[in-house]
C-alpha cells in the first residue's frame, strides 16, 4: 500500500490545530511557531503531491482513496486529485503559510484561537478539493465556514459582527439547498460518487426535478464564487476581515464555489447548462453582469480594501463567463471550449495569488496609516518605494497586462467566448477597459501619484522584512507564471480535456 | 393467564431498581442529612447506571407482549430505556449545581428524577391507551412539580400553575379522544386499535356505517394529537413553554425541555407506527395529514417568535418548538427510517440542551436575582473559554453543522421524508434552519463578539463542567462516527408491525 499522501495532507493542518489547543495559552511564541510550521508541512506535502500528480498523470483522478465512513447512509470517505484540484491545494498550502507567517508579526490578541482556527479553516478548504463525495464535500463545505465565520467575527474591523452573520447566513443558505438537492441526486441514482454521478446523468428524464437540483447546488456555488446578485456578502465579509483572513477568503474561499461548478455543477447538469446558457440566458447575462457592474462600482469606491473586495467580484465574474461557453459547446466547438475552461481555472489560480497580494498589501498599508480612505493618500511612491513597486505589479497583473499571470486567464476565456456566445465575449471585454481605468486611477493615482502629505505620512516606514517575506513569493510568482505560463496550463488542460471528454 | 414470576422479574428489573434507589435515596438523605446533597447525587447516578445494566443483562429473550398489563417488551423498549437514563442521568449532575433544586431538599428533586425515569420506562413499553396516559400525566405531574420547585418564588409558581393548568386541560381532552377510539373500537390496545381501523366500519362495536365511523375517529384524532402537541410544546399548543422555561429553576428547564418530549414522542411513535401506520386505512392518511399539518405550523410560528427573543430561557423555549416540528416529520413519514431518524435526532437535540442549559445554570447561577437575560453571556468567550465552546458547539449541534451529530440526525430526517415524497415539508425545515441561524446567532454574537460586563473569569462547579463536557463529546463523537447508529436504531423500530 502506497503512502495516503492525500489523508496526509487533510490531517496535518487538525493535527495542528489539536496541538495549539494544548498548549498554554500565555506561551504565544510556541503557539505562532507550531503554527507556522505545520502550515510549512502541509505546503511541503501539497508540492510533494504536486509532483507525483505530474508524475501520475494529470488528467485523470489520481492517488484516490475509498473507505466506507457512515455505511448506513452509503456515504464514503473518497479523495482523489487530478491537475484541476492538485494547484488549488497547493495555492492553498502556500497562501497559508504566508498568511500565518505575516500574522505572527501582527496578530497580538487571542493568539492560540486564531491559529487554531486557520489550521481548522485549512483542513475545510483542502477537504473540498480532494472531496469525491457529495456528503463528504458538504462536510468539508461547512467545516470551512465556521472558522472563517469566528475569525471575521473576532478579529475583524468596526462592523466585523453585522459582516460575520451575513457571510455565515449567505453561504449556509446556499448550502442547505445544496444538501436537499444532493439527497434527492442520491435518491435518483443510488450514489452520492461524484465521479459516478457524472457518468449516470441524474435526472435525465426528469425535467423539473433536474431544475430543482440544479439550481440548489449552483445557488450554493453561486454565493460562494460570487455571481451578482449574489454577492453583497463579499464586500463587508472581505472588508472587515483581519488581513489574512482576507488573503484566504479571495485566494480560496471563492474558489471553493467555482472548483464545486466544475467538478460538480457542471459535470452533473450540463444538459441544465446548456439551458441557461442558450436557450434562457440567464447565467451568462449575470456572469457579463458581475463583470461590468463589479468594476463600475469598483471605479466608484473611495473605500481601498472595499475596491479591492468589488474587484474580486469581476474578477470570478470571468471565470463564471468562461464556464458559460464551455457549457454552450457543441461537437466541433470542443477546442473552443477547452480554452475557455483553461482560462477559466486559470483564472482561480492567478486571481488567488494575485488578489492575495493585493489583500495583503492593503492590509500592511492599513497598519500603519489606520485609514483606507483613498483620498487620504497621494504621492506615496516616494515615501514607500519598495510598496509601491510591489503593489504596481500586482495591481497591473490584476488589469491583465501581458507578461504577467493574469493575462493569460482572460486570453483564453475570451478566446473561447469569442466563438461560443460572441456577444457576450464583446460585453466583457468592456469590463477590461474599467478594470483598467479604476487600476491606474483609483489605486495608482490616488494612492501613489499627486502631492505628498508630508504633515500626516511623512513618517510613514517601508515595508519591514517579514513583510516583504510574505509577499514577494507571490511575486514571484505571477511574474513566472506570466512569462513561462505553458506547465501549468498544460496540468490544466489536460484535466479539463478528460472533464469535458466525458460529458455527453 | 398465568405469568412465569422469573420472567416478570426479568422484564421488570430496571424498573425494581429504579424503585429500590428512589427509596434509598429518601431514607439516606435522613441518615445523611448535613452532607446529604452528594449522596443523593452519587446513588441517583449509581441507581440509573445499575438499571440501564440490569435492562441490557435480563433482556427479555424474545418480544413478550405483556398482555394484561399493556406492555411490549421489545428491543424499542430497550433502546427507550438506555436513551432516558442517560439523559436523566445527565439532568442529575446539573441538579447537584443548580442552587435552586436544593430545597426543601435535594434528595426530593434526585427520586423525583428517579421516577421519572421509571416512567419514561414503562412509556417505552407501552402498548395500550389507557396506560400510555396515565404514564404521560405522570410524567406531566413531576414535571409541574419541579417548575414549581422554588417555593418561594413567585416566577416559579407562575409557571407551574401555567404549566399546569395547560397540561390538566388538554390531557383530559386527549383522555377524551382515547375514550372515543376506546367507544368505536371496544379495545384499548394498540394492535386491536390498528387491526380494527384496518378492517373498517364493520367490525366495529356500535356497528356503524363508514361514514359514520368517521365521525368519530376524525374528531378523536384531533383532539389526541392535540394532547400530544402539548406535552411536546408543538404550536398551537405551545403557549406554556416560554414562561414555564423562564419561571422554572435552570436545571428544571433541561429536565422540561428534554424528558416530556421524550415521553411523547416515544408515544406518539408507537401509536403511529402500530395502530395508525401508512396506508393500512384511510385513518393512517389522516393522522399523516395532522401529523404533517402540525409539523408545519409548529416549525413556522415556533422560528418566527423565536426571532424577538432576548431571555436565553424564552429563546431556548421557542427554538426547543422549532426542534420538536422537525422531529414530527420523523413520525410523520409513518415509517421506521424516519423514526429511527427522530430517536437519534432526539438524542443529540436533547445533549445539545442539557449542555447549554448547564452553561446557564453556569453563568446564571451568581447573579441575584436570577437574570437569564441573554447579555447575561457577554464576552463568556474570556470569562469561560470552554464553557462558551461548549455552547457553541450545542448551538451549531441545533442548527445543524455538520460534525455534530445534529448534522447527522438532520440528514437522516431529511432523507426519511424524501423517502416518503416530502420535498416541500423538507424544503420548510431548511429554511426554518437557516431563520435559526439569525436567533442562535445572538448568543453566539455575546459570548465571542462582544466583551464582557463583569471582568472577574467565572468559577465552573465541577459537576457542570462533567455534564457540559460529556454532552459535547457525545455530539461531536455521534457527528464524525454515527457508524452502526443508524443501523441500532432502525433495529429497534422494525419490531412493530405495519
Amino acid at each position: 500500500m502506497q503512502f495516503p499522501i492525500l489523508s496526509a495532507i487533510l490531517i496535518t493542518p487538525l493535527l495542528g490545530a489539536l496541538l495549539i489547543l494544548v498548549i498554554p495559552r500565555e506561551d504565544v511564541r510556541t503557539i505562532r511557531r507550531v503554527g507556522v510550521a505545520f502550515a510549512v508541512i502541509s505546503f511541503v506535502l501539497a508540492t510533494i503531491l504536486w509532483i507525483r500528480v505530474e508524475q501520475l498523470g494529470a488528467g485523470a483522478l489520481q492517488l484516490v482513496e475509498r473507505y466506507p465512513w457512515i455505511a448506513d447512509f452509503d456515504i464514503w470517505y473518497h479523495v482523489g486529485v487530478d491537475g484541476l484540484s492538485t494547484p488549488l491545494i497547493w495555492l492553498t498550502a502556500l497562501l497559508m503559510t504566508l498568511a500565518l507567517f505575516y500574522s505572527a508579526h501582527v496578530i497580538e490578541d487571542r493568539v492560540k484561537e486564531y491559529y487554531f482556527l486557520f489550521l481548522l479553516l485549512e483542513t475545510g478548504l483542502i477537504g473540498v478539493f480532494l472531496a469525491l463525495d457529495l456528503v463528504l464535500f458538504y462536510v468539508f463545505w461547512e467545516i470551512g465556514l465556521v472558522p472563517m465565520f469566528l475569525i471575521i467575527g473576532i478579529w475583524g474591523g468596526k462592523r466585523r459582527d453585522y459582516a460575520a452573520i451575513k457571510f455565515f447566513l449567505y453561504t449556509l443558505a446556499g448550502s442547505v439547498f445544496a444538501l436537499l438537492a444532493i439527497i434527492a441526486i442520491y435518491f435518483n441514482t443510488g450514489t452520492f460518487d461524484i465521479v459516478e454521478l457524472a457518468r449516470l446523468q441524474p435526472f435525465a428524464q426528469d425535467v423539473l426535478w433536474a431544475n430543482l437540483a440544479s439550481w440548489g447546488l449552483w445557488l450554493a456555488f453561486a454565493i460562494k464564487i460570487p455571481v451578482f446578485p449574489l454577492h453583497t456578502w463579499l464586500p463587508d465579509a472581505h472588508t472587515e476581515a483581519p488581513t489574512a483572513g482576507s488573503v484566504m477568503l479571495a485566494g480560496v474561499l471563492l474558489k471553493l464555489g467555482a472548483y464545486g461548478m466544475l467538478r460538480i455543477g457542471l459535470p452533473l447538469f450540463p444538459q441544465m447548462f446548456r439551458y441557461y446558457v442558450l436557450d434562457v440566458p440567464i447565467l451568462p447575462v449575470l456572469a457579463l453582469f458581475s463583470i461590468v457592474y463589479g468594476a463600475l462600482v469598483c471605479l466608484a469606491q473611495w473605500d481601498f480594501k472595499r475596491l479591492i473586495a468589488y474587484s474580486s467580484v469581476a474578477h470570478m465574474g470571468y471565470f463564471t463567463l468562461g464556464l458559460c461557453a464551455a457549457a454552450a459547446r457543441s461537437a466541433e466547438t470542443q477546442m473552443a471550449a477547452i480554452s475557455a475552461l483553461d482560462g477559466a481555472a486559470w483564472q482561480l489560480f492567478s486571481h488567488g495569488i494575485i488578489t492575495g497580494g493585493m489583500f495583503f498589501l492593503v492590509g500592511m498599508l492599513y497598519e500603519r496609516t489606520h485609514t483606507r480612505d483613498l483620498r487620504a493618500f497621494g504621492g506615496l511612491s516616494g515615501q514607500m518605494p519598495v510598496y509601491y513597486g510591489l503593489t504596481l505589479v500586482f495591481a497591473l497583473a490584476s488589469l491583465g497586462l501581458p507578461g504577467l499571470a493574469g493575462f493569460w486567464s482572460e486570453l483564453f476565456v475570451f478566446r473561447g467566448t469569442a466563438q461560443l456566445l460572441p456577444l457576450a465575449a464583446y460585453i466583457g471585454v468592456l469590463g477590461m477597459v474599467f478594470t483598467a481605468a479604476y487600476i491606474l486611477w483609483k489605486v495608482i493615482q490616488y494612492v501613489f501619484l499627486g502631492t505628498f502629505d508630508a504633515i500626516r505620512w511623512g513618517t510613514l516606514t517601508d515595508l519591514a522584512w517579514w513583510e516583504k517575506v510574505a509577499v514577494v513569493p507571490l511575486l514571484v510568482l505571477t511574474i513566472v507564471l506570466g512569462l513561462y505560463p505553458a506547465p501549468l496550463l498544460a496540468t490544466f488542460d489536460s484535466a479539463i480535456t478528460a472533464l469535458l471528454h466525458v460529458l455527453p | 393467564m398465568l405469568l412465569d414470576p422469573t420472567l416478570v422479574f426479568r422484564a421488570f428489573s430496571s424498573e425494581l431498581v429504579l424503585l429500590f434507589t428512589t427509596l434509598l435515596v429518601l431514607a439516606g438523605d435522613l441518615v445523611f442529612r448535613p452532607r446529604g446533597q452528594r449522596y443523593c447525587t452519587v446513588v441517583t447516578l449509581g441507581g440509573l447506571f445499575l438499571a440501564s445494566l440490569s435492562a441490557v443483562v435480563f433482556r427479555v429473550p424474545e418480544d413478550i407482549s405483556l398482555m394484561p398489563a399493556g406492555l411490549t417488551l421489545d428491543s424499542f423498549a430497550l433502546a427507550v430505556k438506555l436513551l432516558g437514563f442517560s439523559l436523566i442521568a445527565v439532568i442529575a449532575l446539573l441538579a447537584e449545581a443548580d442552587n435552586c433544586c436544593q430545597s426543601p431538599s435535594t434528595a426530593l428533586y434526585c427520586a423525583l428524577l428517579l421516577v421519572a425515569a421509571l416512567v419514561i420506562s414503562i412509556l417505552g413499553a407501552a402498548s395500550d391507551l389507557v396506560l400510555i396516559l396515565l404514564a404521560l400525566d405522570f410524567l406531566g405531574v413531576i414535571a409541574y412539580i419541579m417548575t414549581g420547585y422554588e417555593r418561594l418564588s413567585p416566577n416559579a409558581s407562575e409557571a407551574a400553575l401555567k404549566y399546569f393548568l395547560y397540561g390538566s386541560t388538554l390531557s383530559a381532552l386527549m383522555l377524551f379522544g382515547f375514550s372515543w377510539l376506546y367507544g368505536a373500537s371496544a379495545t384499548t390496545d394498540l394492535v386491536g386499535l390498528g387491526a380494527f381501523l384496518d378492517r373498517g366500519a364493520t367490525s366495529s362495536a356500535l356497528s356503524l356505517r363508514a361514514a359514520e365511523l368517521d365521525y368519530v375517529v376524525l374528531p378523536a384524532l384531533i383532539m389526541v394529537g392535540a394532547g400530544f402537541a402539548m406535552k411536546l410544546a408543538a404550536a398551537p399548543f405551545h403557549q406554556w413553554a416560554p414562561d414555564t422555561y423562564q419561571g422554572a429553576p435552570t436545571c428544571s428547564t433541561a429536565f422540561i425541555a428534554v424528558v416530556p418530549k421524550l415521553g411523547g414522542l416515544i408515544a406518539l411513535i408507537r401509536l403511529t407506527l402500530v395502530a395508525l401506520p401508512a396506508g393500512s386505512s384511510e385513518h393512517g392518511g389522516d393522522w399523516q395529514a395532522l401529523l404533517v399539518a402540525l409539523a408545519v405550523v409548529t416549525m413556522i410560528v415556533g422560528s418566527l417568535a423565536a426571532l424577538w427573543q432576548k431571555d436565553v430561557k424564552r429563546l431556548l423555549a421557542y427554538s426547543g418548538v422549532v426542534q420538536v416540528g422537525y422531529m414530527l416529520i420523523g413520525v410523520a413519514t409513518q415509517s421506521a427510517t424516519g423514526a429511527a431518524a427522530l430517536l437519534f435526532y432526539l438524542f443529540i437535540y436533547a445533549l445539545a440542551s442539557v449542555g447549554i442549559f448547564a452553561a446557564i445554570i453556569a453563568v446564571t447561577g451568581k447573579t441575584t436575582p436570577v437574570s437569564t437575560d441573554i447579555s447575561a453571556f457577554s464576552g463568556l468567550h474570556q470569562r469561560a473559554p470552554w464553557l462558551a465552546f461548549g455552547t457553541l458547539v450545542g448551538l451549531f449541534a441545533l442548527i445543524g453543522m455538520p460534525l455534530t451529530g445534529g448534522f447527522i440526525g438532520k440528514f437522516w430526517l431529511f432523507v426519511a421524508a424524501l423517502e416518503k415524497g416530502f420535498p416541500w415539508l423538507t424544503g420548510i425545515a431548511m429554511l426554518s434552519s437557516i431563520i435559526s441561524i439569525a436567533y442562535y446567532w445572538k448568543i453566539i454574537r455575546v459570548m465571542y463578539f462582544l466583551p464582557a460586563l463583569t471582568d472577574d473569569s467565572l468559577r465552573v462547579p465541577i459537576w457542570l463542567s462533567v455534564a457540559l463536557s460529556l454532552c459535547v463529546v457525545l455530539v461531536i463523537l455521534f457527528g464524525l462516527f454515527p457508524s452502526g447508529v443508524p443501523e441500532l436504531f432502525r433495529m429497534a423500530i422494525v419490531d412493530f408491525r405495519f
